[in-house]
């Protein structure tokens, strides 16, 4: 009912999933990111790039003109952290590693590759996006990604990739965008393995491989200099694809996300003054102050387990109460939630990114990190703007302004809000209808772009709490107002309830399914009474009943504040 | 809720501090503003232990001395030295103040131990893989442990290179590093480095080499083209100095294998050998008079007593267990007196843990070289703090307590060989890492219980 009305107000043919050409939007709420919010205004797209953008804009002749009546239009989130369309990793190559030198950069023998040890894959050539991925990133309002591997010591040059349903390839924004780094070592290694087995080993061969390309790039500029005489360089794909990242010209993306992490990509980017970019950060505001010595830095929300972040695992040598463990697991929980706006108030400029992550909690995250602190405009521009700096696409992608990309979401509320509704996505000016799932498969929607842990499955199926909600309470003496500002964590709620007689932690949230239960404890005349909230989630709304013990049991009404 | 740090900030104000006495200890307050933070404990610039037994390792035992501590390094040691205005004084009545205890073999604080895909790995370095929330640590600091050497795994011929460190927890991993100490690389012999106690799963290489023979060809082959390399860069520096304009030669290729070898054989790398048998020591003191660099320390030397002298003359250390045999074949003709035995042939002795647990009660390992050896109670000293500083090249920082040197602590509750002997607090650069009184022991955390109000539910119990 509610998508025949909205196409019927579009005047377009039902039929029209993806149309080019030239478009007028009209009575656009536009948030160009780069030049501020016209509240109404219009936007001409022809041949994929953005003609013009204004309040006083006569739409052209030829432009199929939408009338958006006031829906909200912005530039089309980027994510840097994607593996779509990536093929399935290639079995690594039988052989270990004899002894010998540690030369690097050498290709295994044979047609054998030697994966998470290639940095002169190339993945524009390799990438085969499903639709459906595609798809289910778009629909959230991810409009372009950039693919590379997600392990290996070097793992290939990286692609962003805009999501068309016709062809990612050949359409690609940019490649190589960097060559991507991390701290795994050779697939299938370990003892009898192949060389580089453990982290001493990556760093080794990373360090060492730099080397190699430094020699190797001296070379080949000293061969081209034309001296007579000079024996030529070898050919070797894997050190040519590095020689410009010791030159300076092709930034190193290192995936670091543990301070330890971050410190020593920062070494590795310092020992040999590449153009690094740490990926990840998700401890980044543990390493502040090697954040500062990167080019940039790329925000993962994939927020980490607390019992994996550094220093908490061996939580007992630190803990001062026997009852601890939970209270500090939600404070490093907090702490990691608020990681975006420590390092943004500590003045890096980052961009956000999902860590991998589907786009549904991908957003649910950066929501999290709104909530934990970070402005809502420094979000989105981390998101656009600044996620195509990064990507050395900031002169094509990432605001609203004439001659960039037409990449652009078209949402009836704020996209980073707790419903946007995200209505249709331009890709290259190409236009996207997003039809909304029907109930049945609003749970697999969710999973498109690459669901990971069963947990994440779950997460899925569950109302989202997390946010501000007027609560009212209504008994038999009449009613009492408090504000609710939640946390979630799976099926885990925190936070804490402003009431009239004052702010309590909220305790025991749980969130099954579209059920919420939490418990908070106030003295009520003198007696400690503990109230507990069971209710059902309904988007913005919950309703349901309080038990309040011996005071008797009563109603509740939760509306979610914008 | 307060952090550690926050409560030896208070010590710190406090005009006496007493280690080992029922202090009032912090009471349980809320948890939930608890910061993700490590106790830091804050930097005094004046410090003065007094009244202590001191056993200063080089300068005999003084029965009731002060040492005053000034921007982390020791000012003074004596009976009659004076505490100076402004201190925080440490009351050491009753007490013993040793040395820090340096633990020469040790694994702690690693995020990886073996790169072992190859037997020649020079080119790894344990500093590279440090991290600073290794629980060791903190248990190493309530045995009275303030220097490691954090080596490398035993699976390689020539495994990585080593990384000495302060057991400076709470600070980042960086901050481990001992400043100053000298480089060094982890060698293997015999048993690991064959891998003859690996399963090789079918169709699975083994790995080169399988037999002693194989291991000295190993060495001699990687020093042989250390040579080589350093040849080819002595060559090019001349090549370079000789060069007209613009017609500068390309240099030759870096090689961070080679590089730490050629550091070995230039003696800036101090080589720390895993051996168990005396015909493997031979043939290592063998390569490395061929080669010319010295063994600073044989590692396990479970057989050492057997070629003390030859050990000796060669001016190597010895780093070995107390009595711990056996283990493996390579181990059956351990005797517990290797120690004492080698102390009294010249060579010098410590004993290491090669285990966070045993580095815990290091001292106990040594007062062992006094009951099987009879070695003196100065020499077992010894063998926990200033032999292993020698072996490590830091005998000038650490090892004793001298004045000029870091203050580096460890104050007892008695005499560290006695059986009941218990590390009251550490001190690292004059700061106190660790303090029994504020350390969250089990007494500590049962003491909250009884504190709190009404049942509650406990989930883990703390070490």
């Amino acid at each position: 009912m509610r998508l025949r009305t909205l196409l019927a107000c579009l005047a377009v043919p039902v039929t029209a999933a993806a149309q080019d050409g030239t478009w007028a939007l009209t009575n656009a709420r536009i948030e160009t990111v780069t030049r501020g919010v016209i509240e109404r205004g219009t936007i001409v797209i022809r041949d994929g790039i953005i003609e013009t953008v204004g309040a006083n804009v006569t739409p052209p002749p030829d432009a199929r003109i939408v009338d958006l009546a006031g829906k909200r239009v912005f530039p089309g989130l980027i994510d840097l952290t994607s593996t779509l369309g990536l093929p399935s990793a290639p079995a690594a190559g039988g052989g270990q590693g004899g002894p010998g030198g540690p030369t690097a950069g050498q290709p295994a023998s044979g047609t054998v590759r030697n994966v998470g040890l290639e940095p002169g894959r190339v993945i524009a050539e390799e990438l085969r996006p499903a639709a459906a991925d595609v798809r289910g990133a778009r629909d959230a309002g991810i409009t372009a990604v950039l693919v590379a591997p997600s392990r290996g010591a070097f793992r290939g040059l990286s692609a962003l990739v805009p999501l068309r349903d016709d062809s990612a390839t050949r359409y690609v924004v940019r490649s190589p965008v960097a060559l991507h780094m991390g701290f795994e070592g050779a697939q299938g290694s370990g003892f009898g393995g192949r060389y580089p087995a453990t982290l001493l080993g990556v760093i080794a061969y990373e360090r060492q491989s730099m080397y190699d390309a430094q020699h190797h790039a001296a070379q080949q500029e000293r061969y081209r200099a034309g001296v007579r005489g000079v024996s030529r360089p070898s050919y070797d794909a894997n050190l040519d694809a590095l020689v410009p990242v010791v030159r300076g010209a092709l930034p190193a993306f290192f995936d670091a996300n543990r301070e330890n992490e971050i410190r020593r990509a920062v070494n590795i980017g310092d020992e040999f003054d590449l153009k690094l970019t740490v990926v990840g950060a998700t401890e980044g505001f543990r390493a502040i102050d090697a954040l500062k010595r990167a080019s940039g830095v790329v925000v993962s929300v994939d927020f980490p387990r607390p019992t994996t972040v550094t220093g908490w695992s061996y939580r007992s040598t630190q803990r001062r109460a026997l009852n601890d463990s939970a209270a500090t697991d939600s404070a490093v929980r907090r702490m990691l939630e608020a990681n975006a706006a420590t390092l943004n108030t500590a003045g890096i400029r980052f961009a956000l990114s999902s860590g991998g992550l589907r786009a549904g909690e991908f957003l649910g995250n950066v929501r999290k990190a709104i909530a934990a602190g970070l402005p809502r405009d420094v979000a989105l521009q981390a998101l656009t703007v600044r996620s195509a700096e990064i990507a050395g696409v900031g002169a094509q992608l990432g605001s609203i302004e004439p001659g960039k990309i037409a990449n652009l979401v078209v949402a009836e509320r704020d996209i980073l809000g707790d419903s946007a509704n995200v209505r249709m996505v331009f890709v290259d000016g190409i236009r996207y209808e997003v039809i909304p799932p029907a109930p049945s498969e609003a749970r697999r929607a969710g999973r498109t772009g690459g669901g990971r842990a069963g947990e994440r499955e779950e997460a899925g199926e569950m109302a989202r709490v997390a946010g501000t909600w007027d609560i009212t309470v209504t008994h038999g003496e009449g009613e009492n107002r408090a504000t609710l500002t939640a946390t979630q964590s799976g099926s885990t709620l925190e936070g804490s309830m402003a009431t009239e007689l004052g702010t309590v932690q909220v305790t025991d949230g749980r969130v099954t399914g579209q059920r919420v239960t939490f418990t908070i404890t106030l003295p009520i005349s003198g007696q400690t009474t503990v109230i507990v909230f069971r209710g059902t989630v309904d988007g913005n709304r919950m309703t349901g009943d309080v038990d309040m013990g011996a005071m008797g049991s009563a109603t509740f009404i939760g509306e979610r504040k914008p | 809720m307060r952090t550690i740090a926050m409560v030896l900030a208070a010590a710190a104000f406090t005009a006496t501090a007493t280690p080992g006495t029922a202090q009032q200890r912090p009471a349980p307050r809320d948890t939930t503003t608890k910061r993700l933070s490590y106790p830091v404990p804050p930097a005094a610039r004046l410090v003065a232990i007094t009244n202590a037994t001191i056993m200063t390792v080089a300068k005999g035992t003084i029965p009731k001395g002060t040492i005053v501590i000034r921007d982390g390094k020791i000012a003074a040691v004596g009976a009659d030295v004076a505490v100076p205005a402004g201190a925080q004084v440490i009351d050491g009545n009753g007490k013993f103040v040793i040395p820090g205890i340096v633990d020469a073999h040790s694994h702690s604080a690693a995020e990886a131990i073996n790169e072992g895909t190859q037997s020649i790995t020079a080119q790894v370095r344990m500093e590279d893989v440090l991290r600073q929330d290794a629980l060791g640590l903190y248990r190493e600091l309530a045995g009275g442990v303030t220097t490691l050497n954090i080596l490398h795994g035993s699976a390689n011929t020539i495994g990585g290179q080593n990384a000495t460190v302060k057991v400076r927890w709470g600070l980042p991993a960086d901050s481990l590093l001992f400043e100053g100490a000298p480089p060094g690389i982890k060698f293997a012999l015999g048993e690991n480095v064959r891998q003859t106690n690996r399963t090789v799963l079918p169709g699975q290489e083994r790995r080169y080499p399988r037999t002693r023979m194989g291991v000295e060809e190993l060495l001699r082959d990687a020093f042989t083209r250390a040579q080589e390399y350093r040849r080819e860069w002595q060559a090019y520096e001349r090549a370079r100095k000789s060069a007209k304009k613009g017609q500068a030669p390309v240099p030759p290729k870096r090689d961070l294998q080679l590089d730490a070898l050629v550091e070995v054989l230039e003696g800036k790398r101090l080589v720390h050998c895993h051996s168990y048998r005396a015909d493997e020591i031979l043939m290592m003191l063998q390569v490395a008079k061929d080669f010319g660099f010295r063994v600073a320390s044989f590692q396990h030397v479970l057989e050492g007593y057997k070629v003390a002298d030859e050990i000796a003359a060669a001016g190597s250390g010895a780093s070995t267990f107390a009595d711990n045999w056996a283990y493996k074949l390579e181990a059956w003709d351990a005797i517990p007196h290797n120690a004492a035995l080698m102390a009294e042939r010249g060579v010098r002795v410590s004993i290491n843990s090669d285990s966070d647990e045993r580095a815990r009660r290091l001292y106990q390992e040594a007062a062992k070289a006094m009951h099987y050896g009879g070695a003196s109670e100065e020499e077992a000293l010894k063998m926990i703090t200033l032999h292993p500083a020698w072996q490590l090249g830091i005998d000038k920082r650490v090892g004793s307590i001298e004045v000029g040197k870091d203050a580096d602590l460890a104050i007892f509750n008695g005499h560290p060989f006695a059986p009941a002997a218990r590390v009251e607090m550490t001190l690292i650069d004059g700061r106190v890492f660790f303090d029994r009184n504020t350390a969250p022991t089990l007494e500590y955390l049962m003491e909250l219980i009884r504190q709190q109000q009404g049942p509650r539910q406990v989930t883990e119990v703390v070490p």
